[in-house]
């Protein structure tokens, strides 16, 4: 055995194949996160793609026209020229654009879009009718490759375009049984609704029942018992949310099937989260400084709400928007308490009919017309983008406002 | 088994107490238990009036026991049982009829470790005044806190920054400010420099002295030079039991009790 440090021990055979095996586990773990990296992405890319699709379609006489973006801007100047090209006079087009109603009528028969290519040449407006019969509709890849054999192929008053079905028009357009005038604009207000509802009743109840079991409630068995059961109320199946919303609230409270009964039921659903997350939060708040308020003379209510709430709110309003995200993304309870199938209204009040964002995917996704799979892409995308909006405000929030004892 | 002998009950060694006319608070009697553990055996003494009075004592032997009995803030632990009289302005604050938060309103409190909410300069000064609803004055009131803490030229242009930048040193002499806002008469000081490094402990120290002509001081240390050198009157105690009691210079020069001789001699502690 050799006594002390020896030079060339790092080229040593066991050394060396000591190395190759760190260097392989080192690899190996990193395996696991590149997958589900490339999972994501994949998910991603084919949602984007399945956003875009080239159709040929049949127009009528008073459809199917085309403007170059150099005749037009705004959807509005192309609704002018479609309207001046059916040979109305401009007198009779000014009446019109100014008439709300006339307007809405225009826009659920019509869609104007800017498309990223037709046969006439890319970027170019479309008003499209819904009376527009479409004859088929390929995919991104197969209707590229297949452009220029689609455009020989034309028969007389048939389009060849590249529809992108997610753009802005997509969010203001109301819904419809016809997948090329369809939109978020319904389930978008449903979304806000419920979420501003939801948020409105599980905030104060949640927190409150954090503040009472972390800063009065007595440690004893029945606050620890209350402590393990809201953990597994944050980890019970939403269905089961649902059904209990079914049972209480649409039929025993016979609220139906509104938003007042979705925002109950999401309430209920989120408020264990909520309730958990602000513990977190107050818990994080140094005995030290309750201490020092009660040293000042503060009752034990104002120490609740003058220095352990304020510090604590970065972390009660990150658990929050993490809630908020949940109720948002959820589909299973609200199709159970009543989403309906075909809402063509935004809601005017609490006791409305309603959809939100994912039952109105869900519902696309189950529709039987093809093109309804680019609408729920596109629906998926502005779903996870708001998703992700949220995320990054969360963890925005947590970086600037966290507080280092 | 010495220690044991201790506990049962020393007869304590004075001199000259302090006369109940020159006292800020009388202690008459005290006997603290937590639980069934018994952290004071009757403690009775009368702490001067705008003077510096320390606590001395090995670690464990109730001193910040003593302390924390003198604003009511053992009210706050659970399983806490107090006997005994400890009369501030002619009152007894364990009076039935007091109010434990009227009682710290009268007496501040400094901690041990820098504690300044998370709060910006000026709201840290200013918090005991919102306790009370006050809203006229809060500009004069913190530059005179601020200034009597020694603080006020350092953070004139940042008040509203928030306190949690500050160093640990500044971090106590705002917590010194933030206590004497409301002007208690009274201050407690628990081991306010024992988190702070020398430089900030010597600041402290003649902060302190300053600050004795407008209040009553009493602080815990377990530094024996701090104590020579800021105090007035010095209390020696050892297990719960107030050993020996006097004027600073008579306690470290002539101490009466072998036990208060071997500690402040550094043979324990």
């Amino acid at each position: 055995m050799q006594k002390g440090l020896s030079l060339d021990s790092s080229q040593s055979p066991q050394n060396l194949r000591r190395d190759r095996i760190n260097r392989l586990f080192a690899r190996a773990v990193v395996i696991p996160t590149v997958i589900a990296l490339a999972l994501i992405g994949v998910l991603l890319l084919d949602t984007l793609y399945d956003t875009v699709s080239v159709q040929v379609v049949e127009v009528t006489e008073t459809s199917g026209k085309s403007f170059a973006l150099s005749q037009a801007l705004t959807a509005d100047q192309v609704i002018r020229l479609e309207l001046l090209a059916q040979g109305k006079s401009p007198e009779e087009v000014a009446a019109l654009m100014s008439d709300p109603d006339e307007m809405r009528v225009f826009r659920l028969r019509n869609r104007v879009e800017l498309m990223w290519a037709t046969q006439e040449g890319p970027l170019r407006w479309v008003v499209s009718s819904i009376d527009d019969e479409r004859i088929a509709n390929y995919s991104l890849f197969e209707g590229l490759r297949r452009w220029n054999e689609l455009k020989e192929g034309l028969q007389e008053n048939q389009q060849l375009r590249l529809n992108p079905w997610l753009d802005y028009s997509f969010l203001t357009r109301d819904p419809s049984r016809n997948p090329i005038s369809a939109g978020l604009r319904v389930a978008l207000f449903g979304t806000l609704w419920v979420l501003g509802l939801t948020l409105a009743m599980s905030i104060p109840i949640g927190v409150g029942t954090a503040i009472y079991l972390e800063e009065y409630a007595p440690k004893n068995r029945l606050t620890r018992f209350i402590e393990v059961n809201l953990r597994n109320l944050a980890g019970v199946p939403s269905i089961v949310f649902g059904l209990l919303g079914l049972a209480v609230f649409v039929r025993g409270m016979e609220f139906g099937p509104t938003i007042i009964s979705a925002a109950l039921t999401m309430a209920l659903l989120i408020m264990p989260t909520i309730t958990i997350a602000a513990r977190e939060a107050l818990r994080s708040v140094p005995d030290s400084i309750r201490f020092a308020a009660y040293a000042l003379g503060a009752t034990k209510w104002q120490t609740v709400t003058m220095v352990v709430l304020p510090s604590s709110i970065p972390g009660i309003a990150t658990g929050v928007i993490l809630a908020a995200t949940r109720a948002i993304g959820e589909a299973a309870p609200l199709l159970i308490v009543g989403a309906a199938a075909y809402v063509a209204f935004v809601p005017r009040g609490i006791f409305s009919e309603y959809t939100v964002l994912p039952v109105q995917i869900y519902l696309w996704i189950s529709a039987n017309l093809s093109e309804f799979a680019n609408t729920a892409a596109a629906g998926i995308i502005v779903l996870l983008v708001t998703l992700a909006g949220l995320y990054a405000l969360a963890f925005w929030i947590r970086r600037r406002y966290r507080v280092e004892w | 088994m010495m220690l044991q002998e201790v506990a049962i009950g020393h007869e304590t060694v004075r001199w000259e107490p302090v006369p109940a006319e020159e006292a800020v608070i009388q202690v008459q009697n005290l006997n603290l238990y937590y639980g069934k553990h018994q952290a004071l055996y009757n403690v009775s003494v009368n702490f001067p009036r705008n003077k510096i009075t320390a606590i001395i004592g090995p670690s464990g032997c109730g001193k910040s026991t003593l302390l924390r009995s003198l604003n009511r803030m053992n009210d706050l632990i659970p399983g806490v049982r107090i006997e005994g009289k400890v009369i501030y302005e002619g009152v007894d604050i364990y009076d039935p009829r007091v109010d434990p938060v009227e009682v710290r309103r009268h007496i501040g409190m400094v901690f041990q470790k820098p504690n300044p909410f998370p709060k910006s300069i000026y709201e840290n000064v200013v918090f005991s005044l919102r306790l009370q609803g006050q809203k006229e004055g809060l500009d004069e009131v913190v530059e005179q806190a601020l200034r009597r803490a020694a603080l006020w030229e350092e953070v004139k242009d940042k008040l509203h920054e928030i306190a949690l930048r500050l160093s640990g040193g500044q971090q106590q002499r705002l917590c010194i400010a933030r206590a004497i806002a409301a002007e208690p008469p009274l201050l407690l000081l628990d081991e306010p420099t024992s988190a702070l490094d020398p430089i900030a402990t010597e600041r402290i120290e003649s902060l302190l002295l300053e600050l004795k002509q407008h209040y009553s001081l009493i602080i815990v240390t377990h530094n024996m030079q701090q104590a020579a050198r800021i105090a007035d009157r010095t209390i020696f105690m050892h297990l719960g039991v107030l050993i020996e009691e006097g004027p600073t210079n008579v306690l470290f020069t002539n101490p009466k009790d072998k036990r208060t001789e071997a500690y402040i001699t550094g043979r324990f502690g």
